[in-house]
C-alpha cells in the first residue's frame, strides 16, 4: 500500500509586495525592488524545497474565504489573472498551476470522515486567490509541482478562535492521512502573517524602504518571543500561547493555516529553521521551516533507522 | 431633487442562481418590483456600496470606464458563474475621490483590467437593472470604517452629484441577520437560521416601513449585536448619508432567507 508521508512544512507569508518587489514576468506592475530580507529568505527557502523534490505542494490559504465548509481545488488546471483586491498597483498576475485533484479529493474526503464539511470546488472558472499565489510562486516560482489549494473556513472568526482552531487541527489531521494514503511526498505551504497591525495608508513609492517597519513595538515583541520559541523548537508552547498572540497581535495565524500545518505534521518539537523576517506596511512576516526529513522524522533517514 | 431611488438589498448570489428555490422567490420577485421602480425614477447614475468590496488601505472608487467579465463565488462556485458588464460614471466617481480627500479620507481610485468585482455588487447590478441602463458609482466597504464614517462618504457623493446636476439612486448592498447554516442543507427547506433573527429582522423591517428612522437608529446597535448583522449594518448606513437622514417609509419588496440569513429587498420612500 502506498505510503506517502509529509516531508517539511514551511510558514510562507503571502505579502504581494514580494512578489512586485521581484519583478517577475508574470507581474504587470514593475518595481524598483524593496522587502529583500523577506525576498532573500524566500530564496533561502526555494533551495531547501528543492532539495526535498516534493511531488506535491500543498497550500492553506487565508485569502481563499469559506463560509459552509472548508474547500480545496478540484481543477486540473486553472489559469487566469489575478488581480489583489486590495493592493491591485501591486499584484496583476498571470498565473497557470496544476491540481493534484487526486490528493485534494483525499483530502476532502478525510475531512468529511472527520466530521468536518468540506467540498472540492470544480468550478474551471473559478479565480484562484491571491494569497495562494503570492506564496507558491515566492516559494516555486518555475510552478512545476503540483498543488492542493485549501479554502480558509471562516470558523476562527465566526465561532471563537479556540473552536476554529480545533477544526484546522482536524484538517490538518485529515490532510496528512490523505498524503500518507495517497503515497504523496508532499511539502505543506502555511501562508500567514505574524503580527497583522498595519499602516492604512501606503508611501507614494510603495518600495521605498524608509518607510518600512515594524507597526508597533507590542507586535514586534510578540512577533519575536514566537519565533524564539519556534527556533528553539517548543511547539507545545507556542501553542499555548496562539490565542493570546491572535489577540493581542492581531496574528493572521488566526485563520487556521499555521494549526492544520502543525497538525498535519504531528506538532513535531523541531527547532524551526528562520530563514527571515521582515515588515510589509508594518506587519510581521517570517520565512520559516521546520524540514521533517533533516529531523528524521520523514524520508530517507527515517527509512534508513527502520 | 438630486436622490430619485434608494434601496437595501441582498449581495447574497443564491437567488440569482438559482431563482426558482421556493424559500428565494420572494426576493427574486421583490428584486423585480425594486427594478421597476428604479426604471422609473430614471436616475443619471446609481451610487452603490456593497458590503463584499472589502478595503483596508484608503476608500476605493471604482474609475474604469467599462467593466466586464465572468465571476465565480468563492463560496458558492458550484452554482455557477456571474458574468457582469458594469458601466461607470467615471466623473462623478473622480469627483467622489477629490470629495473623500476632503472630508479627510483618504482615497484611490481603482482602473485595472480584470479587478476583482466583488458579488454583491454584480448580484445588486444585474437584478435591479438588468440592462444595464444607468452608469454606476461603485465604493468600497474599508472594513476599518464606521458608520458614521460611511455616512459621511455617501453624504459627500450625494453632494457631488448634485453639483453635477445628477439625479441618483442611492443602493446598500448588504445582508440582515448573519446567522449562516455551516453545513450543507437543502436549499429547498432554507429558512431564517434562529427565530429570534428572524424576530430582530422584521421588527427592523417594520420601523423602516414606518418611517421611524430615529427609533431604528435607538435599536440599531443591539440589532447588529444580537442578529450578527452582515458588516456592523453599514450598507443602511450609505443609504441614510446618501439620502440626507430622512426617509418617510420603506416598502418592503421582499424578505427572505439566504442559507440561514436575513435578506430584505427595500425601497425607500423620499
Amino acid at each position: 500500500m502506498a505510503h506517502g508521508e509529509i516531508l517539511a512544512g514551511f510558514l510562507a507569508p503571502h505579502p504581494p509586495h514580494l512578489v512586485y518587489g521581484e519583478n517577475p514576468p508574470q507581474n504587470e506592475p514593475k518595481s524598483e525592488g524593496g522587502w529583500e530580507q523577506l525576498r532573500w529568505a524566500y530564496e533561502r527557502a526555494r533551495k531547501s524545497l528543492d532539495e526535498l523534490k516534493p511531488d506535491v505542494l500543498l497550500v492553506h490559504s487565508p485569502h481563499w474565504i469559506t463560509q459552509v465548509g472548508h474547500h480545496f481545488l478540484g481543477v486540473p488546471h486553472l489559469s487566469g489573472k489575478s488581480v489583489d483586491p486590495i493592493f491591485p498597483n501591486l499584484f496583476r498576475y498571470t498565473f497557470s498551476l496544476d491540481v493534484d485533484v487526486e490528493l485534494a479529493e483525499a483530502c476532502c474526503e478525510n475531512a468529511r470522515k472527520r466530521g468536518l464539511v468540506a467540498k472540492m470546488m470544480r468550478n474551471p472558472k473559478f479565480r484562484v486567490d491571491y494569497g495562494t499565489i503570492t506564496t507558491l510562486h515566492m516559494i516555486r516560482p518555475q510552478w512545476d509541482i503540483p498543488i492542493v489549494g485549501i479554502s480558509a473556513n471562516n470558523s476562527p472568526y465566526y465561532l471563537t478562535t479556540e473552536e476554529g482552531l480545533d477544526e484546522m487541527d482536524s484538517l490538518g489531521k485529515a490532510t496528512r492521512e490523505a498524503i500518507e494514503a495517497t503515497g504523496r511526498r508532499a511539502v505543506l505551504l502555511a501562508s500567514n502573517t505574524l503580527c497583522h497591525w498595519h499602516f492604512h495608508e501606503e508611501p507614494a513609492l510603495p518600495e521605498d524602504m524608509s518607510q518600512e517597519h515594524p507597526h508597533d513595538y507590542a507586535g514586534y515583541k510578540w512577533d519575536m518571543r514566537m519565533i524564539d520559541l519556534m527556533r528553539q523548537g517548543k511547539t507545545d508552547e507556542v501553542f499555548r500561547l496562539l490565542p493570546q498572540f491572535i489577540e493581542e497581535a492581531f496574528a493572521e495565524v488566526k485563520s487556521g493555516a499555521f494549526t492544520w500545518m502543525f497538525a498535519a505534521m504531528g506538532y513535531p518539537q523541531i527547532p524551526g529553521e528562520l530563514h527571515g523576517y521582515g515588515t510589509v506596511i508594518g506587519t510581521g512576516n517570517a520565512v520559516m521551516e521546520w524540514n521533517l526529513v533533516k529531523a528524521g522524522l520523514a524520508g530517507a533517514q527515517r527509512r534508513t533507522a527502520a | 431633487m438630486t436622490v430619485v431611488a434608494a434601496f437595501l438589498v441582498p449581495g447574497s448570489p443564491l437567488p440569482l442562481l438559482n431563482p426558482e428555490n421556493g424559500p428565494w422567490r420572494p426576493l427574486m420577485s421583490g428584486f423585480a418590483r425594486a427594478a421597476r421602480s428604479l426604471a422609473a425614477a430614471r436616475p443619471d447614475a446609481i451610487l452603490l456600496y456593497s458590503t463584499q468590496w472589502m478595503a483596508v488601505l484608503d476608500e476605493l472608487w471604482q474609475v474604469r470606464p467599462q467593466v466586464s467579465g465572468l465571476h465565480v463565488d468563492e463560496n458558492w462556485h458550484e452554482f455557477g458563474d456571474l458574468p457582469f458588464d458594469l458601466r461607470i460614471d467615471v466623473e462623478l466617481a473622480e469627483a467622489c475621490i477629490a470629495g473623500s480627500r476632503e472630508i479627510g479620507v483618504s482615497a484611490k481610485p481603482v482602473d485595472y483590467d480584470q479587478f476583482p468585482i466583488d458579488t454583491g455588487t454584480i448580484v445588486a447590478s444585474t437584478l435591479l437593472d438588468p440592462e444595464g441602463r444607468f452608469p454606476l458609482v461603485i465604493a468600497a466597504n474599508n472594513l476599518y470604517h464606521d458608520g458614521p464614517t460611511t455616512r459621511r462618504l455617501a453624504a459627500m457623493a450625494a453632494e457631488c452629484a448634485k453639483a453635477q446636476r445628477k439625479k441618483i439612486a442611492v443602493v446598500g448592498v448588504g445582508g440582515l441577520s448573519g446567522t449562516l447554516f455551516r453545513e450543507q442543507i437543502d436549499i429547498t427547506d432554507d429558512r431564517i437560521a434562529r427565530p429570534e433573527d428572524d424576530k430582530w429582522n422584521r421588527k427592523i423591517l417594520q420601523l423602516m416601513e414606518k418611517g421611524d428612522a430615529s427609533a431604528l437608529e435607538r435599536v440599531t446597535g443591539d440589532y447588529v449585536k444580537e442578529a450578527r448583522v452582515d458588516m456592523g449594518f453599514k450598507h443602511y448606513d450609505w443609504i441614510v448619508g446618501g439620502i440626507g437622514g430622512r426617509y418617510f417609509g420603506a416598502q418592503v419588496h421582499g424578505y427572505g432567507p439566504c442559507y440561514g440569513t436575513g435578506a430584505a429587498v427595500v425601497e425607500y420612500r423620499l
